[in-house]
């Protein structure tokens, strides 16, 4: 039981990490309307510039963290702007039909900042410093509990709810949810969608940021993989929990690192990926618009 | 016309000894396939530092003769099987590349196999760690096998540590880890250890905790990993974070000095088998390349470069041994009759049916300190 409880746990934390990325995945999706392949590299150089911070200026945890924040959140923006603008003058990335020009657009940012990644780490998998973070070990009872598991789960709740709040409960996210459904409209109705687009790109890559360095923290892993395997997992989530809302891809990532984890406990790593890539062809199949997504919103 | 046939003749002879004596001077190309991108950049960077200090040297000391070098032409495949076919589809096609020299995955090499015999073109492979890779008179490997060393460093362990029983770490996704994991598992198995479990992970993983957990859920007295260096790296920081205190055997992966730059006092004590360290370095040869190396590229040398230097040498070394204008098939001849490479940094290297090997296993472990020592200590 308590090694049950234990696995529990884990999966809580690595689902929590997919669910932190997932939220900034389906925001861009939802109110952008690109299904951007590059987003992982956000979360790979968020890790970068928080060890970059922690190495070369001694940062402590929290500054850290928001060094990796606030880097991968302007990434985010810096290629909104190069890749994705122009596309909209030429007649929006997807609303009007260019949503796969945004996409090939994004795989080649995503291979190139991939690769500068691991220019930049020395194609090393890298490591923040032992005493840079959070590393004891709590007991409840017999229940080991690490730290920085704590951290991320805590880090993926107050994110969740507060983009939740700021989406679903204030005047800029009522804005968000006008471009997300027709910007033109939005304009019309006085909102400005450049504003939007700009704060909308940076707040994904912050969130995807964060996800990525409390995953660097986690894992010990500083390096371009990084963002991989968040992309996949976070795509997914997002695929399950529904595109248009943030609280369905945070639950369907934390279920899916639940599911991963239990998986490989109890049936087979092998079999692991293909459960959640089972799971995704499901939903796909039988219900496309996610656990929480609304029936109208489906742009494939 | 007797006297012109005369003349013809000595002039013959005398022009001979030109090329008889040995190689024809010039510099000669090998096309070397290089991994300094993709998921295990981190190797193919050392494999190719290398292979570049090789060429390096041959070409000013003359070691295959007065006036000859060694260049290489290199080609990006980050370890994909479709890149690394196209790039050896270029060097085939340029005529002046006499010999390929390419590949950690041996995936990959499986995958240029026949493509090198249809062509004919000589290849020695510098990392792939599968056993059959190598088909002479075209085909070598100067990897150091490190199956046999696992078994040797596992039983080595189990005498030592004396477990009742032991857990296994192996990538499931990798065939030759799989078949090293097992080979060692069967010999301790019949030292009396029972095995508590096998804890599956995929080469690609980079969260460990909850296969940390479920070893340590096996209550094993001795946990043994099998894997590549990332995922290595990965179980023994969550192993230890979780306040495993039992022995943990590693595999050549930890051997890296990067490995205990990253990991510090986590992988102290963790024992693995080495082939080549530039801590250990004895021969002369070897704290040359160690000296060389680290002069050149700022980092001292692990066993990829040691691998990335062997292979070049080799290739050297065939290439001594023909006279005048060397082609792909007289290199591929000369290549055959290598039974040891005179110029390595492991005290001895013997080639057997294409396949370089050095004799005995050192077993080491990182120390709190960063330095490398025998284990156990003496």
């Amino acid at each position: 039981m308590l090694l049950f409880v234990e696995q529990l746990v884990n999966g809580c934390a690595l689902g929590s990490l997919y669910a932190l990325f997932a939220v900034g995945f389906g925001l861009v999706f939802a109110t952008l309307g690109i299904l951007n392949a590059a987003h992982g590299t956000y979360a790979s150089w968020a890790a970068i510039a928080a060890l970059a911070a922690v190495q070369h200026l001694g940062a402590p945890f929290p500054l850290a963290v928001a060094a990796g924040v606030v880097a991968g959140g302007l990434l985010a923006l810096l290629v909104d702007q190069i890749a994705f603008q122009p596309l909209r003058g030429r007649g929006g990335p997807a609303k009007e039909g260019g949503m796969l020009g945004a996409l090939i657009t994004s795989i080649a940012f995503w291979i190139m900042l991939d690769s500068l990644a691991g220019f930049a780490t020395g194609q090393q998998s890298l490591n923040f410093p032992a005493d840079s973070y959070p590393a004891r070990m709590l007991h409840l009872g017999a229940l080991p509990l690490p730290s920085m598991q704590l951290v991320t789960i805590a880090a993926m709740l107050l994110a969740t709810a507060g983009i939740h709040a700021l989406v679903r409960h204030s005047r800029f996210g009522a804005a968000m949810r006008a471009v997300g459904w027709n910007g033109a409209a939005a304009a019309l109705g006085g909102v400005n969608p450049r504003v939007v687009i700009v704060v909308t790109a940076f707040l994904a890559g912050a969130t995807s940021g964060l996800a990525g360095v409390l995953g660097g923290i986690s894992t010990q892993n500083v390096s371009f993989t990084l963002g991989e395997g968040l992309m996949l997992k976070g795509f997914a989530a997002v695929v399950v929990g529904g595109y248009d809302d943030v609280r369905g891809a945070a639950i369907a990532g934390v279920a899916l690192g639940i599911l991963e984890v239990m998986s490989a406990q109890y049936l087979s790593t092998s079999l692991r990926d293909g459960i959640t890539y089972a799971l995704l062809l499901g939903f796909l199949l039988l219900r496309p618009r996610g656990l929480f997504g609304r029936a109208a919103f489906l742009r494939a | 016309m007797h006297m012109l046939r005369a003349a013809l003749a000595a002039g013959m002879l005398a022009t001979a000894p030109a090329w008889a004596d040995g190689l024809a001077a010039g510099t000669y190309k090998i096309g070397f396939i290089t991994e300094n991108t993709g998921p295990i950049a981190f190797a193919g960077l050392s494999y190719d530092h290398g292979a570049q200090l090789a060429a390096a040297e041959i070409s000013a000391s003359g070691y295959m003769g007065a006036g000859t070098g060694l260049a290489l032409v290199e080609k990006e495949s980050a370890s994909e099987p479709a890149r690394a076919i196209q790039d050896m589809h270029q060097f085939i096609a340029d005529r002046t590349v006499l010999a390929t020299s390419c590949c950690i995955l041996s995936g990959v090499v499986k995958s240029l196999t026949p493509i090198v015999l249809g062509a004919k073109i000589p290849l020695v492979v510098f990392g792939a760690t599968a056993p059959g890779l190598p088909h002479p008179p075209l085909i070598y490997s100067v990897t150091i096998l490190p199956g046999p060393k696992d078994t040797a460093t596992a039983q080595r362990a189990a005498d030592i540590i004396k477990p009742k029983t032991a857990a296994w770490f192996v990538a499931a996704d990798n065939d030759a880890f799989k078949a090293r994991m097992a080979a060692a598992q069967q010999a301790v198995e019949a030292m009396g250890v029972k095995t508590a479990g096998v804890v599956s992970v995929l080469s690609s993983d980079t969260d460990f905790t909850a296969p940390a957990t479920q070893a340590m859920g096996l209550s094993p007295d001795m946990i043994l990993i099998y894997t590549t260096q990332t995922p290595a790296e990965g179980i023994i920081t969550a192993l230890r974070s979780r306040g495993y205190d039992h022995p943990i055997v590693g595999n050549d992966v930890l051997s890296p000095q990067s490995v205990v730059q990253k990991m510090g006092k986590t992988v102290a004590g963790v024992p693995f088998p080495i082939s080549f360290s530039a801590a250990l370095a004895q021969t002369p040869e070897a704290k040359k390349f160690v000296g060389d190396y680290t002069a050149r590229f700022g980092a001292a040398p692990d066993i990829y470069s040691a691998q990335g230097y062997a292979a070049v040498y080799m290739i050297a070394q065939a290439m001594k041994s023909l006279s005048g204008t060397p082609t792909r098939e007289t290199l591929a001849a000369a290549l055959a009759e290598v039974k040891q490479i005179d110029h390595n940094v492991y005290g001895g290297e013997i080639v057997t049916d294409g396949q370089a090997a050095t004799q005995g296993t050192l077993i080491v472990a990182w120390q709190p300190d960063g330095t490398l020592a025998p284990w156990p200590a003496p």
